[in-house]
Parts: structure tokens; sequence; C-alpha cells
């Protein structure tokens, strides 16, 4: 369980993130949600260990800050909005970057095609070849994350569940990626693991999420199951819009929604 | 539950099948089979180099001696030649080696550090520095450095580059890294102006010098291997060393930063450990290659770019290729030196400049794109 106890942030002399307090139990996806500049990337590199704070945040009960870099890397992996690269690196050595740590669960026998198999469950078999430079946005997004399930490629190891934070994982992609990555991090938790992602389609969350964090103005909102967080007063009140849960649009208007695809 | 999207429909599997470069992109074995060619290929240059000059000796009787060593007198070699190769063409080799080695490995650990194939010890001014620490300690061992000398010896002159390198390189940090992201103009600006400013400062030093220590100095800026004897293969050639020993173990620290420095550390990589460790041996490394050879440019920009056409980026493999056809070119480039203009010979750093500065604009033009901020 990724526990976080009014951990406060602070950037410089601005104070982004304020008193937030929520818990991710193993086997959850949760997710954070918010409008832009509400401090949730702020909040998740403070998950990642990537920032100072304020407060507690402890990874199956130790705290994140005594863990060492290399004892992290085996609890938890972390997919970033986006990755450049400066050198022409082929996918497939991308991919077999996220086993550095050398824990990432697979049995000997198939570390090799561990980055195949990785592959293919990101929709991307028979990309192995290819330059990562030369593919498009949503492509490199889908490497990033195939590397990143190799680092936790069983989301329990010695009996401690182990964790996948996604930053935006489905922003650049198109609906059937989409759906394929969310399935992939629902999956993820059903066997064991635990899953922190910030997303901003709330359709996809209210769809495959089991708890939201809404965050607003650097605190939490609300936490709680969509049922209970998704409501027209506290859409308008955070994202300052009047909507309304569960509307249809006009009969001219076609609309689709993630939630009617045939899973 | 998800069979339905998750499996790709066959026909187009089938179809991206057909066009992909390599089926699996694991270029390990490629970048093996490179490494055991680059090795055959600099025993063989060592052994040409040797053979070959002035007085010619043949390669087979260069190694019928090396083999036999310096105590058997057989006809082998004349007197003359065993002279000429141990006292002459061997301290040469073997600094060369070195030093091309060394300058070769400096740029792919500096380009791998800054995530920037342009960085080049020689081109954003850390060579600079090592030249104006080496070039204190020529004009001002005689008064002010006097004690560095006296304490240091031999090794002042290196050691004395090697600080001149670090700075510079800490400098050259600080201003073109924001953030562990290194903006391609900024570093290049700012090596310009730190080649500048070691410039204007080896100018002052040099205005202060006397006869003798201009003619060392001119001597030494030119770029040479033409002065190699032991002597300087024991000031240099410990630091070399221990940068070349350092540097495989730097491999998949580089690897992990090539994604940038905070999905390196969630790796489980210690960065900021890590990347004090680089830049102390890309000084190390180019101080003391500087110090006893002057400045040998585009050797660390040429060789790794060429390499990772071929073998790619993976720095297990690139920091030994570097190394090994780094040392070749240098050798190549000395016999070039060495016999282009005969009896006569031209400084090998002209040689170098030659033929990678130009290489170093094809590298500007097919990177445009992405150099146009």
């Amino acid at each position: 369980m990724i526990r976080v106890t009014n951990v406060s942030v602070s950037l410089g002399r601005s104070r982004i993130v304020e008193d937030i307090s929520f818990d991710a139990e193993a086997g959850a996806f949760t997710v954070i949600v918010g409008p832009n500049g509400s401090g949730k990337t702020t909040l998740m590199r403070a998950l990642s260990g990537d920032l100072p704070y304020d407060g507690t945040i402890s990874i199956n009960g130790a705290p994140i800050n005594r863990l060492k870099l290399w004892q992290m890397a085996t609890m938890r992996a972390i997919l970033p909005q986006s990755t450049s690269l400066s050198f022409p690196f082929t996918v497939r050595e991308i991919v077999k970057l996220g086993m550095t740590s050398g824990r990432s669960g697979a049995s000997r026998h198939s570390m090799d095609t561990l980055p195949d198999e990785a592959l293919e469950r990101v929709d991307l078999d028979g990309f192995g070849g290819r330059f990562y430079q030369e593919l498009s946005g949503g492509e490199q997004q889908r490497v990033q994350l195939a590397r990143v399930l190799c680092q936790v490629w069983q989301p329990v190891l010695d009996g401690q569940p182990r964790f996948l934070f996604l930053d935006e994982p489905v922003s650049s992609l198109d609906i059937k990626h989409q759906l394929i990555i969310m399935q992939i991090a629902r999956d993820f938790a059903d066997r064991g693991g635990g899953v922190i992602a910030i997303l901003h389609d709330l359709n996809l969350t209210s769809m495959f999420a089991d708890r939201i964090v809404v965050m607003h103005g650097g605190r939490a909102d609300s936490v709680g199951t969509p049922m209970e967080v998704l409501t027209d007063d506290r859409i308008l009140r955070v994202y300052e819009c009047a909507l309304k849960v569960g509307g249809l649009p006009g009969k001219s208007v076609p609309f689709v929604l993630p939630q009617s695809a045939v899973l | 539950m998800s069979e339905a999207i998750l499996r790709k429909p066959a026909v187009l599997a089938s179809a991206q099948g057909g066009k992909k470069p390599r089926p699996d992109g694991d270029r390990s074995a490629l970048a093996r089979s490179v490494i055991a060619c680059l090795c055959v290929a600099l025993i063989a240059t060592i052994l040409f180099s040797l053979a070959f000059g002035a007085s010619d000796a043949s390669v087979v009787s260069v190694v019928k001696s090396l083999i036999a060593g310096s105590d058997i007198t057989d006809n082998a070699l004349s007197v003359r030649d065993r002279i000429i190769i141990y006292d002459i063409r061997l301290p040469r080799v073997i600094l060369g080696t070195l030093i091309g080695a060394s300058l070769a490995v400096s740029g792919a650990v500096m380009q791998g550090l800054f995530r920037n194939p342009l960085a080049d010890p020689g081109i954003v001014g850390v060579s600079a520095g090592a030249g104006l620490g080496a070039v204190s300690v020529i004009v001002l061992g005689g008064t002010f450095l006097a004690p560095v000398i006296a304490i240091f010896g031999l090794y002042a002159l290196p050691l004395a580059a090697f600080f001149g390198a670090l700075i510079f390189t800490l400098i050259l940090y600080r201003v073109a890294t924001r953030r562990g992201q290194t903006s391609i103009a900024t570093m290049l600006l700012a090596g310009i102006a730190l080649g500048a400013m070691a410039a204007a400062y080896i100018g002052v030093l040099v205005y202060v010098a006397d006869d003798k220590q201009l003619r060392d100095l001119t001597f030494w800026g030119l770029g040479s291997l033409a002065g190699a004897n032991w002597v300087k293969i024991a000031a240099s050639g410990p630091l070399i060393a221990l940068a070349l020993i350092i540097s495989p173990f730097l491999a998949r620290g580089l690897n992990g930063l090539a994604l940038g420095e905070a999905s390196a550390s969630h790796l489980g990589i210690p960065v900021q450990r890590f990347k004090r460790i680089a830049i102390v041996t890309v000084a190390a490394a180019t101080g003391a290659s500087v110090a006893v050879s002057g400045g040998i440019g585009f050797v660390g920009v040429v060789v790794p770019h060429l390499l990772r056409l071929v073998i790619g980026p993976d720095h297990r493999y690139l920091l030994p290729a570097a190394a090994l056809l780094g040392a070749s070119l240098l050798l190549i480039a000395d016999a070039v030196s060495r016999t282009i203009v005969a009896p006569s010979e031209l400084p090998i750093g002209i040689v170098t400049a030659a033929v990678g500065a130009p290489f170093f604009l094809w590298i500007l033009l097919r990177r445009r794109g992405i150099l146009d901020l």
C-alpha cells in the first residue's frame, strides 16, 4: 500500500501541494484527476521520490525517503508523460532498459523474451527493430509503458505488492489504445499490484478506477469511488464547468463513450 | 475480458512484419563481433606502426623481436632498428594507443552525460581548460607553481591539466544544463566562451613566458605525438589507464541517463553520484591526454558517432568499441602525419582536424532540424 499522510510540496517559494492524505491500496486502481495546475504532477513527482516534501509517504510500510533508489526501483515503476531520446536506440533496447534493476520478477528462462512479451502487451509486437525516434508520440508512449512494465513484470514479488505510477498514460493515444492501456493497468491491479494514474478523461476514469482523488488548488477536494466523487456540483466547483453527469447530448450530436466498447 | 481489443487482427500483424528492418532490434551480437574485429584491427595497426617509418623494419622481424624480448641478439633486427623501435616507435605507439582510446572514450562518456551527440571535450572547451592547466605549469612552474612541481614532479603537468579540465567541465555543466536537460545551443555557445576564456589566459601566460618556455609551449600546443617517450607515458599513462578502467562501469548509468535524469533514478541509478564520477573520468582522460599531446581534436566526436551508426548507442558496447577504434584511428593519423610531408612531420592535430572538422559539419547538417532552436 502507498500511504500519503499530510503531504505538502513546495516548488521554490510557492506551495503547489497542500496537506494531502490518501491511501492507494494494492489490488486497486487509484486515479488522480483535477484541472490543469491543480498539483497532480507535482504530487506524482513527490510520490516518485523526485521532490522533497513535508509529511509522510510510505510504500508497503517503509517511508520512501529512507529507501535507497535501487530498493524503490524494485517496488515501483514510473511512466513519465513523455520521453525524448538523443541517441538512436531501437525500441527493443529501450524496453530492455526496464530490466536494469534486475528484479522484473520474470522467470530466468523468459528473460530474453520479456521485451517481446511487453511489446505485445502494449500492442507493438514486431516493433522491436524500429528506431524509437521514428515512432509517433503515441507509439513512443506505449514503448515507454512496455519498458515500465518490464521493471515490475510481476505485480507481486516476494509477497510484497508492487506499484505502477502512470502520469497521463493515455493523453496521446487513440481510443483503441487508450482502452488497451487502461486494461493493462486494471489487470496489474487485479493481479495484486497497485496503480496510481493521473488522468484527464473522466469517462475512462469512471470506467476503470476503484478510487478517485480529486485535486483542486493543490488540495485533495475529495477521495472516493467514482460513484461518490463524480457529481454535478463537484465538477462545477473543481473544473468550473456546469456539466451534468450522465447527461446526453441532443439527438443530432453523435457521442462515443469508452464504456460502450465491447470488452 | 478484453481479448477482443488486446488481440491485434492477424492480417495487420503480418503486414507490419514485412517491413521491419531488423527482426527484434537486438544489436548486441553485432556489437560483440564489431568489437572483436576492432581488437584485431588495433593489433594490426600497432604492429604496422612499429614497423613502418623512415627506417623500415619488416612486421615479421618486429614481432619476432617483441616476442623474444630485448636480451636476444639475433639477426632479426639491426641494433639501429632496435633502438628506433624500442626507444622511439614503441613509446610513440603506446602513447598514441592510450591517447586515441582516451579521447574517444571521453567523447562518448561526455555525450552520454550531456545526452547530446555533439558534446566533445575539444569542442565544448574542456580541452581548452586542460590546456590552460598545462600551460600554467609550463610557464609558472619555475615561480608561482614551483611548490606544485616540487610535490608532484613528473605528475604536475597531467594533474594540472586534469584540474583545468575538471573545473571547465563543471562550469559547462552548470551553465548548459537545467534540470538534467542540456540545451544544445547553450552548450555549444558556452563552449565557445570557455574556449575564448582559456585562450585569453593562455595568451597572458605566453606573454610572460621566457624563450625556453615559449619553445616548450609551441611544441606542446601543436598537438603532436612526436615527443613521445617513456617519461611521458609514466606521467600520463596512469591517469588515462584509470579513466579507461572506470569507463565500462559507467555504461549502465549512461544507458539509463539516455531516458533522462528522473527516469534513470526511477530505474535505481544513483544519478547525482554517477554524474560526479563520470565528470571526473572525462576530466582525467582529457586532462592527461592534453598534457602530453596538446590539442588533438575531433576524435571524441567522430569515433562514437560512427560507432553509433553501426552498433547503436548501448554504452556497454559503445565504450569499449570507441576505445579500440579511437586508438586505431589515432595511430593511422599519426602514420599519415609522419609521412605526408616526409622527412619532416605534420602535427597530428592538423590531420585529425582536417578530417574531423568536415565530419562534424556533416553531423550538423544531418541534425539541422534539431538544432534550429
